[in-house]
């Protein structure tokens, strides 16, 4: 083996910036990674990981900063070009056509041909190679993607990504979607990828897998690069407090003194398909509530499922006493049981875009602003002054289209969309997401106002300071159930890390018998 | 002059812009008969309520497509609509006639909503299935025997009478269009219908009933079409199978002419009645000037894919 081949940077970063109009995703980032080993990316959500990889795959280039491979600088205007330099993703979000078959796919960008057409003959024993090399002689070639299991298709993404012989290998969450047994078939065939000299960037939010599997680790936080070293030289601790940082960026309203608080919304056992295992929760009134956790463990399905959006849930949710669970948002918003969700999307979920800020405004009002079938034209401009007025919405005029707002009064037209029909209940879906620290803290206020007037907020967000700062208590979710709730003092980001992971279950049930659940 | 431009809203360019080219086909053509007859036939109040009478048909299919087409929908059937609410009308005939006609407008737009909202097939697919349908049921109900096909006094009176010299027709057309603007413009439902079209995702998770909007919306069209029909079948004195067959494209061409997104959201009922009126005027020049069928289509056609390369230039500019 050419050790010296491996001793220098197979692909390096220097001083990399990306700007989503005006959002930082990497700041100044310098990094490296070498041919010959298994590096892991460590950080929390939104900590910078994906742009990472999407700039080292060719798919969204750096606003600045160069990237060299083997030491000359490149700069690629596509996946493809990344691709011919020997960097392959495999990314979290399945690439796969689920018409085509899997030899299609696998060879999806560059089929084998004769004369000119595509020798499927071929393509079949090319797809036949690389997925007995992955232990998966089980998946006929000629199947349609649509047709494998979630795991399955996994295996053929990661058989597709080695079909283009990749010198660096980037496998984004690539093992979430697996079955223990093929988890270990990867393991395997990363180390014998390793042993050929391929490179292989690993990111992935489960930690033994990286203790396991990884020779050196990087962890990012708020868009930087913290700091790399080599496995064994820190502590999970360590690494969970280097994932943290210990910079406090928000100003939250102070909270009130936790006392006992009559259940307004109880959810018990609520499960929807394998999203949601048995979720058991209660909101008070004047209570906030955080979901925390990483992403995608049925925290926004807890929330839709409250809100009417999904078929088939399980299990039982009363407000008040009378059923929560309903078919629709109408009904969910309806007097009976005064339930308002902020959505996840602003812009696809919470806003007509093109429509102007009073439509928007009362898309969720009409009945109240209408005498008999008309809408009271006197009414809704005053409903809709009243909704500007109150949450401080920056607008020239009422008409203009919410689309030429600003994020953050975007943000607050949906929640103050939702204040006009006087809720009771108050689902957050991440709204503090992509806007800016004033209007987080202005949202933060508005929260607590809401809570000391008697409403029962949930609150789901990705940013674990905000947990900490503005919630009375904190349920974790993982794998679809709640894993832990912390109250009071127990609200810490060790804490909440710790059960986002769930790495420490000791400590968890401790945290369980602490709060009395 | 740009500031004049600044104070215009975006929905209004179209309606301007095809009101000016209205304006231009009657110059045209006025300069046309000059030249040639030395008259100007035109401009007289007779033709142009004759124009209007003809329109008014057009007129109320394009209200109806229109509230569809501002979900992001599209409703195929309407020629078929148009000919079996005629056709059943005139076979029971009497006063019942009108509404039976109704009744069965009624029913395809519940049908066609129902087929879109809840088993969601693309509207395109399923109007056009339903369509086909009406086809075969009409051909089936004319096959035995010979069922009437002479249209009432009532749908004669309103397709062809006069009212202070001003065609019936044109006050159904007025009717129509004034409650329909009401709907969109003042209620709940038509803002639903707005926002429904913008986004539908949004639209539902602020507690719109999406699946009623829509529901509404087809039923609403089918409604229109068979008023449409009814009307058709009055100035020609009968119902015939086929009788709807023209108006198909003019009333999605008079939708779109008047500024309506052909993907939903946005649009005025202005628009629309200015679009029919452009449609029904291009027409009946292009007939004055003897133009052969050939030059006609493809003059028509012209001005349609032109008119909609001049918006979406406008929409760029101001969003």
């Amino acid at each position: 083996m050419n050790t010296s081949l491996y001793e220098h940077p197979f692909v390096e970063l220097n001083g990399v910036s990306k700007f989503y109009a005006g959002v930082r995703a990497l700041e100044g980032v310098d990094f490296a990674c070498r041919r010959g080993s298994i590096h892991a990316v460590l950080g929390e959500n939104g900590a910078g990981k994906s742009t990472l990889i999407k700039v080292m795959a060719g798919v969204v280039s750096p606003t600045e900063g160069t990237l060299r491979v083997e030491g000359r600088a490149c700069s690629f205007s596509g996946p493809s070009e990344a691709v011919s330099e020997g960097i392959v993703c495999v990314f979290q979000e399945l690439s796969l056509m689920p018409d085509l078959s899997v030899a299609d796919n696998i060879s999806i960008s560059d089929p084998p041909r004769r004369m000119g057409l595509i020798d499927r003959g071929a393509q079949n024993r090319r797809a036949e190679e690389l997925l007995a090399r992955i232990n998966c002689e089980d998946v006929d070639p000629r199947m349609l993607v649509r047709e494998l299991s979630l795991s399955r298709r996994q295996m053929v993404e990661i058989a597709k990504a080695l079909g283009k012989n990749p010198k660096l290998l980037i496998l984004d969450e690539a093992t979430s979607a697996l079955t223990a047994r093929d988890v270990e078939t990867v393991y395997r065939v990363l180390g014998e990828l390793r042993d050929e000299g391929v490179g292989m960037l690993f990111i992935s939010h489960r930690m033994h897998e990286v203790e396991a599997l990884c020779d050196r680790l990087s962890v990012f936080r708020n868009g930087k690069h913290i700091e790399t070293f080599d496995r064994g030289e820190r502590t999970q601790d360590d690494i969970v407090k280097l994932m943290i940082g210990r910079e406090v960026e928000h100003q939250f309203p102070p909270k009130p003194e936790p006392v006992a608080r009559p259940a307004h919304l109880i959810v018990s056992n609520l499960a929807w398909e394998n999203r949601l295992n048995g979720v058991d929760l209660a909101v008070g009134r004047g209570e906030i509530v955080g979901l925390g956790g990483l992403d995608g463990q049925g925290q926004k399905e807890l929330l839709l499922a409250l809100f009417g959006c999904l078929r088939g849930v399980k299990g039982s949710a009363s407000i008040g006493g009378n059923n929560a669970l309903t078919l629709s948002p109408a009904e969910a918003k309806s007097s009976a049981r005064r339930i308002a969700l902020v959505p996840e999307d602003r812009k696809t979920e919470g806003l007509m875009l093109p429509m102007s800020i009073t439509d928007n405004l009362l898309a969720a009002s009409f009945s109240r602003v209408s005498r008999g079938p008309f809408i009271d034209p006197q009414k809704a401009k005053a409903a809709v002054a009243a909704g500007i007025e109150k949450l401080r919405i920056k607008a020239g005029s009422p008409d203009a289209a919410v689309a030429t707002l600003s994020g953050g009064n975007q943000q607050k037209v949906v929640i103050a969309k939702w204040l006009m029909t006087d809720p009771e209940l108050i689902l957050l879906n991440d709204p503090t997401r992509g806007i800016d620290v004033g209007t987080k803290q202005e949202i933060y206020r508005l929260m607590r106002d809401l809570a000391d007037a008697g409403n029962a907020i949930l609150f789901y967000s990705t940013d674990y300071a905000e947990l900490i700062g503005c919630c009375d208590r904190v349920a974790v979710m993982y794998g679809g159930r709640i894993v832990a709730e912390l109250q009071g003092e127990a609200i810490t980001e060790e804490a909440i890390i710790a059960a986002s992971l769930n790495i420490s279950t000791a400590r968890t049930a401790a945290i369980y018998a602490e709060s009395g659940v | 002059m740009n500031a004049i431009i600044n104070r215009i809203k975006p929905d209004d360019f179209p309606i301007l812009i095809a009101g000016g080219f209205v304006v231009i086909i009657l110059l045209a053509g006025t300069a046309y008969t000059m030249t040639v007859m030395g008259t100007a036939p035109l401009l007289t109040p007779n033709y142009l309520m004759t124009q209007l009478q003809i329109g008014a048909f057009l007129g109320i299919a394009a209200i109806g497509m229109m509230m569809v087409i501002l979900l992001g929908h599209i409703d195929l059937s309407i020629p078929w609509t148009m000919a079996a609410a005629a056709m059943m009308a005139t076979s029971v005939g009497g006063p019942a006639a009108i509404p039976t006609g109704l009744a069965i407008g009624l029913l395809v737009g519940l049908f066609n909503g129902f087929g879109v909202a809840y088993l969601r097939i693309p509207s395109m697919i399923f109007t056009l299935g339903v369509d086909t349908v009406l086809r075969g049921l009409m051909v089936a109900h004319t096959g035995g025997y010979a069922p009437q096909t002479e249209a009432t006094e009532l749908m004669r009176w309103l397709a062809s009478g006069r009212v202070l010299g001003i065609p019936n027709a044109l006050f159904v057309w007025a009717a129509i269009a004034l409650i329909i603007g009401v709907v969109l413009q003042r209620t709940a439902f038509g803002r639903a219908i707005y926002a429904t079209g913008n986004k539908e995702a949004a639209a539902y998770l602020s507690g719109i009933r999406t699946r009623w909007v829509i529901v509404g919306s087809f039923v609403v069209c089918g409604l229109c079409a068979a008023a449409a029909g009814m009307l058709l079948a009055g100035y020609s004195t009968r119902a015939y199978q086929g009788m709807g067959n023209a108006y198909l494209l003019p009333s999605i061409a008079a939708v779109v002419i008047g500024g309506t997104r052909i993907l939903g959201g946005s649009g005025r009922l202005t628009g629309t009645v200015v679009g029919v009126i452009l449609i029904v005027l291009l027409n009946s020049v292009l007939s004055i000037m003897q133009m052969p069928e050939a030059g006609r289509q493809i003059i028509y056609g012209t001005v349609i894919v032109g008119m909609l390369l001049v918006y979406g230039r406008n929409a760029k500019i101001t969003s």
